[in-house]
Formats: structure tokens, C-alpha cells, sequence
């Protein structure tokens, strides 16, 4: 059993999120319907486009605790320059550019400078949650267009246009990381001196996945707007932490190296799927923490103990091949 | 090595100095005795878990719980105070929540192996969704507090001990116990060296995993007492009362020297550390400066203390790298 | 003339002022095996790392092709068609081994597949492609990298020690591919401290000594003698082994039918006094043997009576109680703390017996005793450890050993990364705990410094103990166990 949960997270988790789901589709009726999955889905998106902009991040063995406060600072950006009468598509680029520059900030620090990812992020998630108050003064900004909400308003077929825009983001990721290219993200988190040994641009990669961070932020901080439909201060506060979660819950590793786009999916929609839950349970809202918590901290012990158990197999493998190494030299010699 | 470090304290004592003259001459006001003093009182609880903080980096680790540690210890203590149980067994109910959080963090730290970082967002959320909860027990809401304190508690928050406000009176004993600990003791040296080498320590017999938890654990009662001091001086405890403490007291502990790897660090330089990021944000307040900068404050000094500090290793870039033994 | 393949010249490098190579001119023809050689320190490693662009050199040219290497970095080397075959393979462990070959390749892995097969069956090896590489042996890894090499169809191919881990058959393979390689125009450079393996391939053959060029000939018009004596002239060789040493009868140490991870069936004594030296090829057993012992990994089965008394560690500090103390094979690994001062470390096996308030000046005046007595070169008892040379450093880490007082000493590798004044005087200081009546277990893959060193050899070998061989025997007789032929491996 622990072989199989071991060689496939994302099954597992899926089926444990349907369980949860059926779960509560018999305490509470009327869940499980197909509004549900619609409703699971946009409610998940700012936590899946987070959690999607992290992940290279997390894959080359650093950490980005900073995505909430860029989401902050897109939104606002967004906001303030729709009140100012700038055209949508023009607000979009620049919030996207506002985005990616906080990325490149974080890429600056950690890969060229070489400052901790921990606390170069740690530093940015002050910083520019600073930087965004200083802009709106301390005011929440109201009153966003209409033509912003549409984008988050959902159609007939249950998507928002920014529901399908994280289908696309999903799948270009996935794409990416097969390719080439996409693999030179793994192994870098793999073993750093060994592909800078091997001639991989470490850190270009390491850089443009912070930038990469930056820019899925800035789309998240424009889904929260069209969603909410106004920005308050505290606008993304904490959300990076869920998205850790989610990665750590996907199968994706802290040390780098190890993770899918599927597990990242299906870690998101299981943390999204039990909080939609707790609303329909009518549970209130401040047991959210109590329960993210120590939901986060109950799958961390799980998921390390089975590290622990996965890495002894591996041990125990490399030593019994070490026994059957004797036996084959010899046949080689009698070939010979 | 101790040259080094001492420099290192004395550039950031310079530091202070420059802080409090450039802002004595924007408002002289700064720089009465009354204001630098009692001024002390609104920043010396991220003095407080910053110090043993820095003993939990030093040793290899990092907390970012203690920010919800100090709301729950409070909120605890005014549980048992709300279900009328003496003072004194208030205040113990308060300090062992702290302890209890050191051990619950260190254990899942060890079982797991994983990253303190993570392991400790999540029981950041884990006790502040705790603390939350248990207010609701007493009919508080969250952000309300729970209040109703006798007065021979609240007034600990306004006492003066040898002319000194009381938190800073705390603040400053119980640094010196932690500086001697770390700095003159068989424990902080095993401290220090876990940092240093986990592996060697291992393999030398020091009892890693036990050192570790101390220092949680000592973590965790600093927060306790922030939380006590801080719910002495409002006159009620509050679930985020810790909340504004989590970036500075981390910029408090890496402005102080400390290495993010492990292995260095310094509680002197953690105490100066404190008082310049203290005196940073009063200074600027008292210069007109709106007090949304605050975080923004706390983030760009880390941010620029760590560039700099890692600028300047690339710039001596020839630094002998002890990598391969043979040649 | 035939052009250089790849030059470097009068180059020099400098860490932080210290001066570890001093204008070296070096260069590799189409079409030959140039053999380097040095002992440890003497420069070799970092040299090629210039060469390939992994590390930038203080001073001098690299041209690759005739062209100059800018900017120096390794993917710029590897496009110019160089590319360097480390010492320690780098694995990525959660890759498969296709995925491991072909990292850094201009096409996706699957790509190459059937050309990596087709290398893997000419190396004679067996490697299944889709092994996750963290299962791999350290021989396996080795071959991954070599496997790198070959796919890339470098012109000029460097091989840092290939062979330290391969059995005989694997490495006459090696050798075969070499030579193929050779003939079809490649430039090879092949480093190595074994001198008969350098005679069976090479052509020429440089030796390097602290940063110098010191003999630059063709292979065949050098005699050994020239070469040993181009690597270390004035202490030309070690000193020799005192003669006629009676050993005690009492035995210290039993082993019956030990058994654990990487090794079975391990019966041997160590009597009191003794030094026994326990050899073997890298992946006999031999680390993880001694690792078993003091408690750093779990025993499948069998006893070890340590005075007569059963003896069990379940962690380090157990067996330092007890009178048995490890010398790690990695020391900067397991044992040093390179940030702390010296007297720290010395202290660190016995920190407990340390008041609780600490007293630097007389820790710090143990640490003296030490320093006189082993001759460790420094300035201060509050330097550093990790700013020793290695010779230095070993020394810091015996006088940690010898600070618990063992009955047993077990020491892993311990003239690894040291030069030959620091060599003779870690002899010496082995030689005289002997005399004290402490028992030595030294663990070497260096058959001469075995033959120097023991009074009794006990050679392993895929695990299981091949055999034992008195004081004086023969490199041969040992290389023959350990290695599990008839015939020797000399070319």
C-alpha cells in the first residue's frame, strides 16, 4: 500500500478528495452538483495561479513566500489604473509588468546576489505590501469597471474567461516541463552543481523562475479583482502559505527536483473543495485557520514519514545490488 | 572568529548612533530620555522572541510561529483569568502554551525531517486558527480581546524598575540570561556547533535533536512572555498581537549577524539589532512619515542589509573555496 | 606540427593569495593519451577545471580548437567539444539514467536512446536506462558519467581518476574504449595517481608538483623511477616501516559473523597494540563496516566482543563511551566543524565531560599539548579549521580522536588530501599510539600505505573478507584479494 501511495501521490490524493467530497455531498444535500464543481473551480483560481507560479520556484529548491503581497500590489495596480481611466487592455499589460518586475526583484536577490531565497523573500513580502499601501495610502480601492468583473463573471458553460485562462496556464506549464527546457528547471533543484556542471544556464533558470512567479502573482492579483470586484489592504495576504501547502500536499518536494503539474492541481482543489465544504457545512468562518492548519500540518507528517520510508527503500535497494554485483563480474570473466 | 563578530556589533552600534542623531535633528523631540525610554515599550516584544530566535537560526533552524504563539499564549492566560483561577496559575497556563508550542513545533520538525520553514507556517496558522477558536470559547470574538485582568497585572505593564519601563526592564534581563547561555555555556556551544555541522554533531554524540528543542522551546516561552507583557500593556488579549512581530524580528535576528545556514549569530548583535529597527520606525512616525511605511520599512531593511552583506561577498569574490581535497 | 586540441598556456591560479598553480603549460594533440600526475595537492584537479571552464583561472590563456575559451564556462568548453569526466559522478538523484546522460544535450533524452544502449553494451556494463539514478552503486554513477562523455563525442575527453571504483574487467574495457577513441583523432587526458594504469594507455605523461610542471616526456622514455621521483623529490619516499614489531597476544576487538549494510560474514580480531590495516576497493564494505561498528548504521547480524565483553553502539557517542573511536573518511563531512576555532573541535568528541560554564583558556591549553605532539601548523587556537591545509586539518581531527582517549582507533582514509611531510608525520603519530598500547584499525585504498602501516592486513572485497596477510606482504598478494583474480591487473 505504501508502495503504491508512494509511486502515485496525485492518484491517491484524488481519490482522497472525491471520498472528502462524497463525504460531505451525504451531510450536506444539494453539494454535489454540477455548480459545485463550477463553483470548486473559480473559487480555486487565485490559489491555483499562485501555487502554479511558485512551483518552478519550489522545483529549483527555493522558496517564494512573497506571492501574496505581489498579488496585492498587481491588484492595485490594476485598480488604480482603471480609476484613471486607462484603457483594460493597457491596465492588464501593466499589472502583468508590475508583476514580473516584483519577480525579477526576488530573481535579482537570490540568483544573482545570492541571498536565501527564505529571507530574500521574506524581505520582498514586506517590502512590497509597503510599496502597494504607500501607493493607495491606505485605502481600499472600490468602484472597479464592470468590464474587469466580467472577466471573472462566470459564462453559461460555468468558466470565467479568467477560469479558462488558468486552463491555458495549466497546460503550458505541463507542456513546458516535458520539453527540453522544462527539464533543466527539475534538475537544477535536483543537484545544482552538477547541472551548472553540465553547462545549464543555473542562474537564468533560477532567475526566470522568480520572474515566472511574479508574473502568475500579478495574474492572480487580476483574477481576485474580477472576482471581488474591489481591492482591500490585506488582498492576498497569506495565500502563499496555501499554496505551499498545496504543493507539499501534490507530491511536490521542498528539496527541488521532484513534483508534476497534476499533483500541484489536485493539491489545489482539494484544499479549495474543503473550504467550499466547510461553507456549505455551515461551519464558521473562523475555524478556517484552526482547520487549514492543522490539515497542512497532518499531511506534512504523513508525507514525511513516507519520504523517510521511500528513502530507506531506496538505501536498502542500492545495498542489495551491491550483494548481486559479485555473482555478475564473474559471469562477464567466464565470457571472457 | 570573535574579531569578526565584534566588528560586526560595532557597525551596527555606529549604526544606532547615526539613526538617533539624523533623527534628533529632524525632531529634537526624539531624543528626550522620556520619549527614547518609554518609547522602548511599543517594540521591545520583537526584542524579546527575536533573541531566542536567533539561538534557533544559529542552531540550523527557523520559527515563523512565534508571531501567533504570543496571541495564543495570551489568549490562554485570559481563558484561565476568565474562569477566575489565581494569577499566578494564569500566568503558568500562558508560559506552558509557549513551552507546549516549542515541543509541538521541534517534534514535527524531527519526525518529519522536513524544512523548519514549512513546518512552521503551518502551525503559524495552526495556533492563530487556535487562538481564534478558544476566544470564541469565551464569547470574544477574534479581534476583540478577551479583557478583565486584575489590576496588579495591568499595572506590571506601566511599572518602573530602577527608572526603567518594565517591558524594557524584562527585555533587557532576559537577553543578558540568553546572551550568557549562548555565549558562555557548554549549551551554546553545542548550540553553535549543531549549526555549524548537523552531521558532525551526529557523529560527535552531541544530542542534536534535544538541542533543537530547547531552542524551540525557549522560543516559545519568549513568546509567551511578549504576549503577557503586551496584554499587561493594552489591559487585553488579543488573538494578532504578535502579529506585527514576525518580519521584524526575523530582520532583528539577520541584522544581528545571524546566518540564515546556521552556525552564526550573535544575541548582542540581535539586541542592538532591535533597537535600530525600533528607533527606525518611532523616528519616522515622529518625522511625519505615515505608518503604513512600517512593513514596508521592516522588508526593505532586510532586503538591503542582506543584499549588502552578499554583495559584498561577491565583490571579495576569491574567497578560498575548501571544495575538493585533492588536487 | 599537429595542432593542439586544446591548450593551456603558462597558466596560474590563486586562492585568496595562496598560490596552487604557477604558470603550467599544458596541451593535448588529436590522436594521444596524455597521462597528469601529481600527488594529492599537487594541482591536477584544478588544472582541468580550468581547462574545462568550471573554474577561471588567475592567470594565462585556455584556447580549445585553437580558438581562446570565452566566456570560460563549462557549457562553453563542452560546445567547443571539451568536456571533463569528474571524480565523484553527479547524480540527479529523482532523474532516470537516460534522463542523467543526457541533461545539458541538444535534443530531448529520448532522442539518444538507442545510442546510449549501444554505448552501454560497448563499455561492457549492464545499466538499466530507467533506473532512478539515486538506486545507483557508486561504480554505476561512475559509468553514467563516463556514459556522458562518450555521448558527447568530445574531441578532447578529460577522465579525473575514472577507475577508482571499476573492477579489473571494467576497467580494461575502459581502457579498450580509450584506445578506440584514440585512433579515431579524440585527444584524451587521463589523471591518476596509479602508475601501472597510466603505463597501459598513455602516451605522454606530465607530472605536477606544487603547481609546477616538473617532467613533460612521451611514456615510454620514462622510467618509474624519474616519474616517483619528478612527484616528491627530497622526502623521495615515505619513511619505511620499522621492523620487527612483536604484537601482544590479548585481542582488543572480535568480530564473528558480522553482517550489515554492504558487507556479510565479517569474522576478524584486532589485537591490543596492533595496527591492522583493513584495505579493499572503494565499495568493498570496508566504510560501512566500521560505520556498523559505532552505531552509525544498523547490524543485520553477528557479535563484536570488545575486551572480552559484548559490545554494542547504537549511535557514535555509545561507542566513544565505550572506548572506540571513528576517524571519518569525509572529514569535512562528518568531522570537522570548518567555521569553528580549533579548540572546539578538538573538544567535540568529549563535550560532555566540559563544565557547564565554559573555560576557554584551559580547553585552549589542551588543544596546545595537542598541537605540539601531532604538529599542527597555526596561528591561533581560534582560527577557524576550515582555513588548515588538509594535512593540518587531519591532524586537528586526530587530536579530537585522541582527546576521548580510545582503547580503539579506527581511522578512515586518514592521509586522504595530504601532503607527504604531513603523510610521514600521521605515520608516525600511528606508530607511536601503538606503542602506547591503543589498537589501530586503518582503512586504505592505498596498498602501499597498507604495506607501511600494518601489522596485519585484512583485505575485503564485495562485501565479504577475501582474506588476511601478515606484515610485509606484497601490493600483489593484496590487489589479488582485493580484487578477486588470479592474475593481477598490471599491464
Amino acid at each position: 500500500m505504501l508502495n503504491w501511495i508512494a509511486r502515485d501521490r496525485v492518484a491517491t490524493l484524488l481519490l482522497v478528495t472525491i471520498a472528502v467530497l462524497l463525504a460531505v455531498g451525504v451531510a450536506a444535500p444539494g453539494f454535489l452538483a454540477p455548480s459545485t464543481a463550477s463553483m470548486i473551480w473559480s473559487n480555486g483560481l487565485v490559489l491555483m495561479l499562485i501555487a502554479l507560479g511558485v512551483f518552478p520556484v519550489i522545483l529549483t529548491r527555493n522558496i517564494d513566500v512573497s506571492g501574496g503581497s505581489v498579488l496585492g500590489l498587481s491588484a492595485i495596480t490594476l485598480g488604480l489604473s482603471l480609476n484613471a481611466g486607462i484603457a483594460m487592455p493597457i491596465a492588464i499589460a501593466m499589472t502583468l509588468g508590475a508583476g514580473l518586475a516584483a519577480g525579477a526583484v526576488n530573481g535579482v536577490l537570490v540568483a544573482v546576489l545570492g541571498v536565501p531565497s527564505i529571507v530574500a523573500t521574506l524581505g520582498t513580502l514586506g517590502l512590497f505590501r509597503g510599496v502597494m499601501l504607500i501607493a493607495t495610502g491606505g485605502e481600499w480601492i472600490e468602484e472597479l469597471p464592470e468590464t474587469l468583473k466580467a472577466l471573472g463573471a462566470k459564462s453559461l458553460s460555468g468558466l470565467s474567461v479568467m477560469g479558462i485562462c488558468t486552463g491555458l496556464v495549466i497546460i503550458a506549464v505541463w507542456a513546458f516541463l516535458r520539453s527540453r527546457r522544462g527539464r533543466w528547471v527539475m534538475v537544477v533543484g535536483d543537484n545544482r552543481a552538477a547541472a551548472r556542471h553540465l553547462g545549464l544556464p543555473v542562474k537564468r533558470i533560477e532567475f526566470l523562475a522568480f520572474v515566472w512567479g511574479g508574473g502568475m502573482a500579478a495574474l492572480a492579483g487580476i483574477t481576485f479583482a474580477s472576482q471581488i470586484g474591489f481591492v482591500p489592504n490585506q488582498a492576498g495576504t497569506g495565500i502563499e502559505l496555501r499554496a505551499i501547502a498545496a504543493l507539499v500536499l501534490g507530491g511536490i518536494s521542498l528539496l527541488g527536483g521532484v513534483g508534476s503539474v497534476a499533483g500541484v492541481v489536485i493539491g489545489v482543489i482539494f484544499f479549495t473543495s474543503i473550504d467550499t465544504a466547510l461553507v456549505f457545512l455551515k461551519i464558521p468562518a473562523y475555524w478556517n485557520d484552526l482547520i487549514g492548519g492543522a490539515m497542512l500540518l497532518t499531511v506534512l507528517l504523513i508525507d514525511g514519514r513516507l519520504r523517510i520510508a521511500l528513502e530507506a527503500r531506496d538505501r536498502a535497494a542500492r545495498y542489495h545490488r551491491g550483494d548481486a554485483q559479485a555473482p555478475q563480474s564473474q559471469k562477464l570473466e567466464d565470457a571472457a | 572568529m570573535k574579531k569578526l563578530v565584534m566588528r560586526w556589533e560595532v557597525l551596527l552600534l555606529a549604526l544606532l548612533v547615526i539613526e538617533l542623531i539624523v533623527f534628533g535633528m529632524i525632531n529634537p523631540r526624539f531624543l528626550r530620555t522620556s520619549s527614547l525610554l518609554y518609547g522602548t515599550s511599543d517594540f521591545v516584544q520583537v526584542g524579546i522572541v527575536a533573541v531566542p530566535l536567533t539561538l534557533v537560526i544559529i542552531a540550523g533552524g527557523i520559527d515563523v510561529s512565534f508571531a501567533s504563539t504570543v496571541g495564543l499564549c495570551a489568549i490562554t492566560f485570559g481563558i484561565a483569568n476568565f474562569f477566575g483561577l489565581p494569577l499566578a496559575a494564569s500566568l503558568a497556563v500562558g508560559f506552558g502554551t509557549g513551552a507546549l508550542a516549542g515541543v509541538l513545533n521541534a517534534t514535527i520538525i524531527r519526525l518529519t525531517r522536513l524544512q523548519p520553514l514549512v513546518v512552521t507556517l503551518g502551525s503559524l496558522y495552526l495556533f492563530s486558527g487556535a487562538a481564534t477558536v478558544l476566544s470564541g470559547v469565551v464569547g470574544a470574538n477574534g479581534y476583540e480581546g478577551i479583557g478583565g485582568f486584575p489590576t496588579a497585572f495591568t499595572n506590571l505593564g506601566y511599572a518602573q524598575v530602577l527608572g526603567v519601563p518594565m517591558p524594557l526592564f524584562v527585555f533587557l534581563c532576559f537577553s543578558a540570561v540568553l546572551l550568557v547561555l549562548l555565549h558562555m555555556t557548554r549549551f551554546g556551544r553545542l548550540v553553535f556547533q549543531v549549526g555549524q555541522n548537523e552531521e558532525a554533531a551526529r557523529h560527535s554524540g552531541m544530542p542534536v535533536a534535544r538541542i533543537q528543542m530547547w531552542t524551540y522551546v525557549l522560543t516559545g516561552l519568549a513568546a509567551a512572555l511578549a504576549g503577557l507583557l503586551l496584554s499587561a500593556y493594552f489591559g487585553s488579549a488579543r488573538v494578532d498581537l504578535g502579529g506585527a512581530t514576525l518580519l521584524p524580528a526575523i530582520t532583528a535576528a539577520v541584522l544581528g549577524g545571524a546566518s540564515i545556514y546556521g552556525g552564526k549569530g550573535s544575541v548582542l548583535g540581535t539586541i542592538i539589532a532591535t533597537f535600530v529597527i525600533g528607533y527606525l520606525q518611532q523616528g519616522l512616525q515622529m518625522s511625519g512619515v505615515p505608518s503604513q511605511i512600517s512593513s514596508a520599512l521592516s522588508g526593505a531593511l532586510l532586503v538591503i542589509v542582506v543584499a549588502f552583506r552578499h554583495g559584498l561577498a561577491l565583490l571579495s569574490a576569491f574567497v578560498p573555496a575548501r571544495s575538493s581535497q585533492t588536487n | 606540427m599537429k595542432p593542439a586540441l586544446a591548450e593551456l598556456i603558462s597558466v596560474s591560479k590563486n586562492y585568496a593569495h595562496i598560490p596552487v598553480l604557477k604558470g603550467v603549460d599544458f596541451s593535448v594533440y588529436a590522436g594521444e593519451v596524455h597521462a597528469l600526475l601529481g600527488g594529492n595537492g599537487a594541482g591536477k584537479s584544478t588544472l582541468m577545471k580550468i581547462l574545462a571552464g568550471l573554474v577561471t583561472p588567475t592567470g594565462g590563456q585556455v584556447r580549445i580548437g585553437g580558438k581562446a575559451l570565452s566566456p570560460a564556462t563549462p557549457s562553453q568548453a563542452q560546445a567547443m567539444g571539451l568536456y571533463l569526466v569528474p571524480q565523484e559522478a553527479h547524480i540527479f538523484p529523482n532523474q532516470s539514467v537516460l534522463e542523467n546522460v543526457c541533461v545539458g544535450l541538444p535534443q530531448a533524452a529520448s532522442a539518444y536512446r538507442s545510442r546510449v544502449k549501444d554505448l552501454i553494451s560497448r563499455l561492457g556494463v549492464t545499466l538499466g536506462l530507467d533506473t532512478k539514478a539515486a538506486t545507483l552503486e557508486i561504480a554505476d554513477r561512475q559509468i553514467v558519467e563516463i556514459l556522458r562523455g562518450l555521448i558527447r563525442d568530445a574531441k578532447v575527453l578529460i577522465l579525473d581518476e575514472p577507475t577508482s571504483a571499476l573492477t579489473p574487467l571494467e576497467v580494461e574495457t575502459l581502457f579498450t574504449r580509450m584506445r578506440a577513441l584514440r585512433e579515431s583523432g579524440h585527444g584524451l587526458v587521463f589523471i591518476s595517481h596509479k602508475l601501472h594504469e597510466l603505463r597501459a594507455v598513455s602516451d605522454r605523461i606530465t607530472v605536477l608538483r606544487d603547481g609546477h610542471v616538473v617532467h613533460n616526456e612521451a611514456m615510454e622514455g620514462s622510467t618509474d623511477a624519474e616519474i616517483l621521483a619528478a612527484m616528491s623529490p627530497g622526502v623521495t619516499a615515505l619513511s619505511d616501516r620499522v621492523a620487527g614489531k612483536v604484537t601482544s597476544e590479548e585481542k582488543v576487538l572480535s568480530l564473528s559473523h558480522l553482517s550489515g549494510e554492504g558487507f556479510v560474514d565479517i569474522s576478524l580480531d584486532v589485537h591490543r597494540g596492533e595496527v591492522l590495516g583493513l584495505t579493499g576497493v572503494v565499495g568493498a564494505g570496508r566504510t560501512e563496516l566500521a560505520e556498523t561498528l559505532i552505531g552509525l548504521r544498523p547490524r543485520a547480524g553477528g557479535d563484536v566482543m570488545l575486551e572480552g565483553r559484548p559490545f554494542r553502539a547504537a549511535k557514535p557517542s555509545d561507542a566513544v563511551k565505550q572506548g572506540v573511536v571513528h576517524l571519518s573518511e569525509d572529514r569535512q563531512q562528518y568531522g570537522l566543524f570548518l567555521e569553528a576555532p580549533l579548540y572546539w573541535n578538538t573538544s567535540s568528541f568529549v563535550y560532555d565531560q566540559l563544565p557547564f560554564f565554559l573555560r576557554p583558556a584551559r580547553e585552549q591549553k589542551r588543544f596546545e599539548t595537542y598541537r605540539k605532539s601531532l604538529g599542527i601548523k597555526c596561528t591561533s587556537p581560534d582560527q577557524p579549521v576550515g582555513s588548515l591545509s588538509g594535512g593540518n586539518q587531519q591532524k586537528v581531527l586526530l587530536s579530537k580522536c585522541l582527546a576521548a582517549e580510545p582503547k580503539l582507533l579506527i581511522l578512515d582514509e586518514p592521509t586522504r588530501g595530504v601532503d607527504v611531510g604531513a603523510r610521514n608525520d600521521i605515520y608516525r603519530i600511528i606508530e607511536d599510539l601503538a606503542a602506547t598500547g591503543t589498537s589501530v584499525i586503518v582503512i586504505s585504498s592505498d596498498f602501499d600505505e597498507v604495506v607501511r602501516l600494518s601489522d596485519r592486513i585484512a583485505v575485503m572485497a564485495g562485501g565479504h573478507l577475501a582474506g588476511e596477510l601478515p606484515a610485509g606482504a606484497s601490493t600483489d598478494a593484496i590487489g589479488q584479494l582485493a580484487f578477486e583474480s588470479k592474475e593481477t591487473s598490471h599491464a
